[in-house]
């Protein structure tokens, strides 16, 4: 088993119990597919669920293992139905994915060179009479030859599905599109052979060039989609050097890793699993490239006994790691497992819009042989070219990838911004929040800690006073401590500074001595009647105090940092209309600063786990839509409650989240990115469903009044299918916008 | 008119020798990776600290 097989989506929460398995089904392009594999599982025992998506050719099942169904017998049906089940994101994948999309091209390319030419000589035909039947006949003849190969070569994925419809007595999107292509090209081929009358060579080829073209539009959706998830997975070394106990090196392959193993990490190399760095490490820590897993381009260091997750790239010297997780309990296993739940769902819309698919090939058959017994008693020289504008025009494809289209590039787009989204539908919910509610600790503040608040209690001024506190701490371990740091003075020294554990920490500064911590420990400086009334009551012991000998100067109020990028965000999400408000179940104090230095109105304190989720009830119950954003760690059902929820990508706690959003670079910038995201996707949805529906209901009457000839069908379907990709495509590359 | 014969079998031949062409540059590999090329004028860093490190040669 390679490292890339063991990031293999199939996972079972309760040791055996239940089982769920995500593959890719090669093969899958239309509703019919979809309910086909949906039949074949549901046959088997023991199945709960199977979900298939037809854009990224997932197959998802949820099945009890205990009642006896192997894997191998749902990949068995999946292949009696037609399709070759092939492993999700191993080596074999990736290769699967080049051939693919080589063969992709070159049936592409191959049509449109084809069909170029084929035009060219074929167009001498179009209602020239004076033409020499000899010529006629080279013409005829030279589109045989260029578009016999084009049928059976770039058309041949559209004959062989609709092949495999035929067999498996259902109707797939193919059987109306190869129905046509047979239906123009056998009769080109009888008046080629017999030198006299119509052909369609020209039609065929222009309807194959745009089908393919189509194809490959959508296989490239497909491929980026995945990519997110696969490039993870493939990019992880296949084999790592593992350092033993008596210092040899040994090549094995990554999943052999387990939790304490040695392994050496060259410069430039991917990092298998998570690790830390080994005892023995430089001080100065390793520099990771970490934008694999998190979307951050910026190097990050990482000290000893950090976490350093599997995907990161060592930009630094060649390290020597301590595996504390195997490939497939690491983050990366788990961000990837995540992906694939949510690119297997399918939301709710798609699957009407498949159904609806379904139905739609059925009635365009009926439809096809109306309009057929119509031509034939009115102009029987019609019957030819209306039935096959029809067919032609219609075909369903804009309707099957209209919301998967949209959904996947979303999607690819946030995860590029380190925005995990796990459930397919939480775009769509996320659409529609009108309410955010925050949590502050771990959520708007990061672990950091920062000077909230100077309180000047003597003449010296606010810079003064903190560049004084950040002299006396500059050396110090305490906690407390890097909060003065970015207010230090090169020119500023304290000389013989000590601390006192639990009391502060007393050094001198031009002559004088100074000391900052607790108000007693300060004030025993100098002579207690000097104490200023200014302070109250409030300023408790919390706050650390400054003064010298002649009494106190500053009170500070030290607390977590909020996050630099918190205000932004904020202000941000209203500005989308929506209303912000904070929860916590932080101290009074500390919530209203922060909601004061973002500027939310809301705020309430001093909340247990259990008032989130009522308040969460109360704001649902109260006709609002909520996105509850918390840190991820303790707060799981008051995240379960809300319509929306986000969570801090946390290493390698991820994989339990019930989060439908992960923040993996913990960025606050990335939420109003993914409420307007969410939005325009949801408009686009709608606009591709309306398009779809829209040009078929336009297009099939024209085409059976005999209005459309065959290539302007052919140009129709073709565009209305890259309208909804394109459309879609925008999700992906566009600039933000509310 | 011949002349036309000879132009059509002309025309499929370049037509044929461009499948050709297309397919031998599909083959090799050279539209599997469009961005790459691309983006690896953005890495010569590295690439200009490995001539550096190698001793000249004579």
């Amino acid at each position: 088993m390679s490292a890339a097989e063991a990031l293999h989506a199939r996972w079972s929460p309760d040791n055996g119990v239940h089982e769920h398995v995500v593959f890719v089904a090669d093969g899958i392009h239309c509703a019919g597919c979809v309910r086909n594999i949906e039949k074949a599982v549901n046959a088997l025992p023991g199945i709960d669920a199977v979900r298939v998506n037809s854009v990224t050719a997932r197959v998802s099942v949820d099945w009890q293992g205990r009642k006896g169904t192997e894997l191998a017998q749902i990949l068995d049906a999946v292949e009696r139905a037609g399709f070759r089940p092939t492993p999700l994101a191993g080596a074999a994948a990736g290769a699967d994915y080049r051939k693919e999309r080589r063969t992709a091209l070159k049936r592409f390319g191959l049509a449109s060179l084809g069909m170029m030419q084929a035009m060219m000589y074929l167009t001498a035909l179009y209602g020239v009479s004076d033409i020499d039947a000899s010529m006629a006949q080279l013409m005829r003849v030279a589109g045989m030859v260029i578009v016999t190969p084009v049928l059976f070569y770039s058309g041949a994925p559209f004959l062989s599905g609709a092949w495999r419809d035929l067999r498996n007595r259902r109707l797939g999107m193919d059987v109306p599109v190869a129905f046509a292509l047979v239906l123009a090209w056998l009769p080109s081929v009888f008046n080629t052979l017999r030198a006299s009358g119509e052909v369609y060579f020209d039609s065929v080829g222009m309807f194959i060039f745009f089908l393919s073209a189509g194809r490959f539009a959508e296989m490239s959706i497909r491929h980026r989609s995945l990519s997110s998830a696969e490039a993870m997975a493939r990019s992880l070394p296949a084999q790592v050097t593992r350092i033993d106990a008596d210092g040899s090196r040994r090549k094995i392959t990554a999943d052999e890793l387990v939790p304490g193993d040695r392994f050496s990490v060259p410069k430039g190399a991917v990092i298998a699993v998570d690790s830390q760095l080994a005892p023995d490490a430089p001080a100065d820590g390793a520099l990771l490239d970490e934008s694999l897993i998190t979307g951050e381009a910026a190097a990050a260091r990482r000290r000893a006994g950090e976490l350093i997750r599997g995907g990161s790239v060592n930009l630094g010297a060649p390290l020597v790691l301590v595996a504390t997780a195997g490939v497939a309990q690491s983050t990366l296993a788990s961000i990837v497992a995540l992906l694939e739940r949510a690119q297997a769902d399918r939301p709710a819309i798609a699957r009407v819009a498949d159904r609806a698919a379904s139905w739609f090939v059925s009635a365009i058959l009926v439809l096809a042989a109306a309009t057929a017994i119509a031509w034939y008693w009115f102009d029987p020289r019609m019957v030819f070219p209306a039935v096959l504008a029809v067919l032609v025009v219609t075909c369903p494809c804009a309707l099957s990838l209209a919301t998967p289209a949209a959904l996947a590039a979303a999607t690819l787009r946030l995860s590029r911004t380190g925005l995990l989204v796990t459930r397919v539908d939480a775009l769509e919910r996320l659409a529609r929040i009108d309410t955010v509610v925050l949590d502050k600790t771990g959520t708007l503040t990061s672990g950091a800690t920062a000077v909230n608040r100077v309180k000047l209690l003597g003449k010296p001024a606010r810079d003064v006073v903190l560049a004084i506190a950040a002299a006396l701490e500059r050396d110090s371990a305490h906690p407390l401590a890097a909060a003065f740091a970015p207010h230090e003075k090169t020119e500023v020294r304290a000389e013989a500074v000590r601390e006192f554990a639990g009391e502060g920490i007393e050094g001198h500064l031009a002559g004088q001595c100074w000391r900052l911590g607790r108000r007693s420990f300060v004030e025993a400086l100098g002579s207690a009647g000097n104490v200023l009334p200014l302070v109250r009551k409030s300023d408790r012991d919390s706050a650390v105090y400054l003064g010298n000998s002649t009494g106190l100067m500053a009170a500070f109020e030290v607390g977590a940092a909020l996050r630099p990028e918190a205000q932004g965000a904020v202000r941000a999400l209203r500005l989308q209309g929506l209303d912000v408000m904070i929860a916590s179940g932080d101290s009074e104090e500390a919530v209203q600063q922060a909601a004061r230095m973002l500027g939310i109105k809301r705020a309430r304190a001093r909340m247990s786990p259990t008032d989130k989720t009522a308040l969460l009830h109360e704001l649902r119950a109260g006709g609002h839509r909520v996105f509850m954003i918390g840190d991820g760690i303790n707060d799981g059902p008051v995240l379960a409650t809300a319509d929306v929820s986000c969570a801090m990508g946390h290493g390698s706690a991820i994989a339990q989240s019930a989060a439908d959003l992960l923040l993996l670079h913990e960025s606050l910038a990335s939420l109003p990115l993914a409420v307007g995201t969410a939005r325009r996707t949801l408009r686009v949805m709608r606009q591709n469903l309306i398009w779809a529906l829209g040009y078929n209901l336009a297009a099939v009457p024209l085409a059976a009044c005999g209005l459309i000839s065959p290539w302007l069908a052919a140009l129709g379907m073709s565009l209305s299918s890259l309208g909804v990709v394109l459309n879609a495509r925008r999700l992906a590359s566009a600039a933000r916008a509310p | 008119m011949s002349i036309s014969y000879l132009l059509v079998l002309l025309g499929l031949g370049v037509l044929g020798g461009s499948i050709w062409a297309l397919f031998w540059a599909i083959d090799s590999g050279q539209y599997d990776d469009l961005e790459a090329q691309g983006r690896a004028i953005l890495d010569s860093e590295d690439e200009s600290e490995k001539p550096a490190a190698q001793p000249p040669k004579k």
